[in-house]
């Protein structure tokens, strides 16, 4: 409550604050130190707490992270990942949220091969303000988690009882040469100085937990870079990048069996103790910098944040380091960054 | 039988009561007797499987302030789904032994024409368009067997998905608070009507649970984790569900297992309009000169009353200054 209402409040009172330098100068010195209740901490544990009250007892979970960016077959932002009230004006949209739906039921048929009981698909696409799956297409047994603004954005309601995370329709990091490559706000994110992509940011926040990302599908540089980060996981490379919007892409049908036996691989290796969550050190410095394109205010915004301090050596005034022992924390800083920039 | 034939006796007497009182804008609309037990359904869309998101559940015709809150793509599926939601009530109700199905647009998208009339259930009668009198549960009468709602939401304040309570930010009843199923479900018990079955979001059973009791049948169609995004389940699962449930409702409706909700008379009717809307339609709820409502507040209004009907006109007069 307080970072959604208050902070964007106190940001549109910076000015008459700044009319009163006597308040200003009485004001205690900002209090950098990670605070004790994290960020949207209260709806995050509540969200975990009803997932995990839903989920089986026994058997194989698999946690499915929905993009839409590396489907096979997309490659153009403005119309085939947009819906019309949005700012898209291309049928093909539907087409792409059908496509997803057959992708990640693809993962899902190939999990349940491989023994998977329960399946659990989290829109992470916010073009479309993570409400893409039509939820008749998708596999019944799925649990599915949509809408916007939810806690932890990509990873609502993520718990240890998860045995695996996929990631379907990924994209490229920022400032690589991948279709429609970005990573949330950033144009670069760090860990303790190990570069995260979306995927890697997943996987950091469900190593914690002791959750492994198992499965990543999307174009050529997304698997390469998630190979890098992540090590010998399980890959499906669904086109090769020519530009941010060219590429020669794969015949759906062919992505879907792919992923399909990928899906059953990635869960096998699961159980035979193969792939294992990705650990990073505590505590955990995380730099970043938001993307240049956007208007100052967004990074004014970010500076506000709590815990947020600006980069030492930053001369672009959009950069920003935060320290922090837990990575769900991270996962809560996101989602407010994103309620920052995507405020409906 | 005799009980009905009591309640049917009852339902006449408040007309003779009330001649001296304010005079009503309604009058019973003569829907065809029943033959056999009559189901009651009452679907409302935030609460329905899946839905999170208000453009899913608004056509954007309802009005200068939701022109922009909607997107026909979603829209247009979730009026699919609506349907087929209903469908599976009806068809587990039938599956128990009702014969007579009645189905009340509760939702106010489209104003109240939500549900596709062609693809509803062909025994069901459809009850859509607004102005309605008793809004929600417009039509309802002593020979209904038992009142179901379906996609219900939460009360304003409860972390629900899409949580509002009509036009109100507080709705009490003789100090308790009410929510959309509590004061309809008072309306219904003039009537001797129980509810049966409730669905919606968690947040909304459990509101409805500190309301009504352990008095009905609820499913919980979703998990809320924010006002708009939730856990979600597949519709098929949901619609298994309402099927189910349907069954059950019936099966123990016909029984008398469920009781009418009854609170003690007068009504001490206390509410505050949204503080979200404009003072013209607080100016337009004061030029209503509504028979015994009194101003209590800057936007907050009280009344007196024998009939909990009055609480469903006085309701569909605000609908209407609130949807003009």
């Amino acid at each position: 409550m307080i970072a959604r209402y208050v902070i964007p409040l106190a940001i549109a009172l910076r000015p008459l604050a700044a009319q009163q330098p006597v308040q200003q100068a009485a004001a205690p010195p900002r209090d950098t130190t990670p605070p004790a209740a994290y960020y949207g901490v209260t709806e995050y544990q509540q969200a975990r707490t009803k997932l995990e009250a839903l989920m089986q007892l026994r058997g194989f979970t698999v946690y499915i992270v929905a993009d839409m960016e590396g489907l096979a077959g997309a490659v153009r932002n403005a119309t085939e990942m947009r819906p019309g009230d949005r700012g898209g004006h291309d049928p093909t949209h539907e087409a792409f949220r059908r496509e997803l739906a057959l992708e990640v039921n693809a993962a899902i048929a190939g999990a349940r091969l491989a023994g998977a009981t329960q399946f659990v698909v989290n829109e992470g696409h916010g073009g479309t303000l993570f409400r893409n799956i039509h939820p008749e297409d998708l596999d019944p047994e799925a649990i599915l988690i949509r809408g916007y603004p939810k806690p932890n954005v990509m990873e609502t309601g993520l718990n240890p009882k998860v045995d695996a995370m996929f990631i379907i329709g990924a994209h490229a990091n920022a400032r690589t040469p991948g279709i429609i490559s970005h990573s949330y706000a950033f144009d670069s994110f760090t860990v303790n100085g190990h570069v995260l992509n979306e995927a890697g940011i997943a996987a950091f926040i469900g190593g914690e937990m002791g959750v492994p990302m198992v499965l990543a599908a999307g174009d050529n540089v997304l698997t390469a870079e998630t190979r890098l980060m992540l090590g010998d996981i399980e890959t499906v490379t669904t086109k090769i990048a020519e530009s941010r919007s060219a590429a020669a892409v794969f015949p759906p049908s062919v992505i879907h069996r792919q992923i399909r036996a990928a899906a059953a691989r990635a869960v096998r290796r699961v159980r035979l103790g193969q792939l294992k969550p990705l650990v990073i050190e505590r505590p955990y410095h995380v730099d970043f910098c938001m993307r240049a394109t956007f208007q100052p205010w967004v990074a004014l915004a970010t500076a506000n944040l709590q815990g947020v301090q600006r980069a030492a050596a930053d001369t672009t005034d959009r950069c920003f380091t935060y320290q922090t022992d837990s990575a769900e924390a991270v996962g809560n800083l996101l989602n407010e960054i994103e309620w920052v920039v995507l405020k409906p | 039988m005799r009980r009905l034939a009591l309640l049917a006796l009852l339902s006449v007497t408040p007309g003779l009561g009330s001649a001296q009182s304010t005079p009503t804008p309604y009058t019973p609309p003569h829907l065809p007797a029943p033959h056999g037990f009559r189901v009651f359904i009452v679907p409302d869309m935030e609460g329905m499987g899946s839905a999170v998101d208000i453009h899913e559940v608004i056509a954007g015709n309802e009005g200068e302030r939701y022109k922009t809150l909607t997107s026909p793509d979603y829209w247009d599926h979730f009026r699919d789904l609506l349907t087929r939601e209903v469908n599976a009530t009806i068809a587990g109700a039938r599956l128990a032994g009702a014969r007579s199905f009645v189905v009340n647009e509760g939702h106010g998208g489209n104003l109240f024409a939500n549900i596709i009339p062609w693809d509803l259930d062909t025994g069901a009668i459809l009850i859509r368009g607004f102005p309605k009198p008793l809004v929600m549960v417009t039509g309802i009468d002593s020979t209904v067997g038992t009142l179901m709602f379906t996609g219900a939401h939460a009360g304003p304040g409860h972390p629900g998905i899409l949580a509002h309570n009509f036009a109100f930010d507080t709705f009490t009843v003789n100090d308790r608070h009410l929510n959309e199923v509590g004061i309809n479900a008072l309306i219904a018990s003039e009537y001797g009507v129980a509810v049966s079955l409730v669905s919606g979001d968690d947040a909304e059973i459990a509101e409805t649970r500190e309301i009504l009791g352990n008095n009905f049948i609820a499913i919980v169609t979703k998990y809320a984790v924010g006002r708009m995004a939730a856990i979600t389940f597949s519709p098929t699962r949901i619609r298994r569900q309402l099927h189910d449930s349907a069954a059950v409702a019936v099966r123990r409706a016909m029984r008398g297992d469920f009781k009418p909700f009854r609170l003690d008379k007068p009504y001490h009717v206390a509410f505050a309009l949204r503080r979200s809307y404009s003072d013209t339609v607080v100016a337009g709820v004061d030029s209503l000169h509504w028979a015994g409502l009194e101003k209590a507040g800057e936007r907050s209004y009280r009344l007196v009353t024998d009939d909990a009907r009055q609480i469903g006109y006085l309701l569909d007069a605000i609908e209407r200054v609130v949807l003009r």
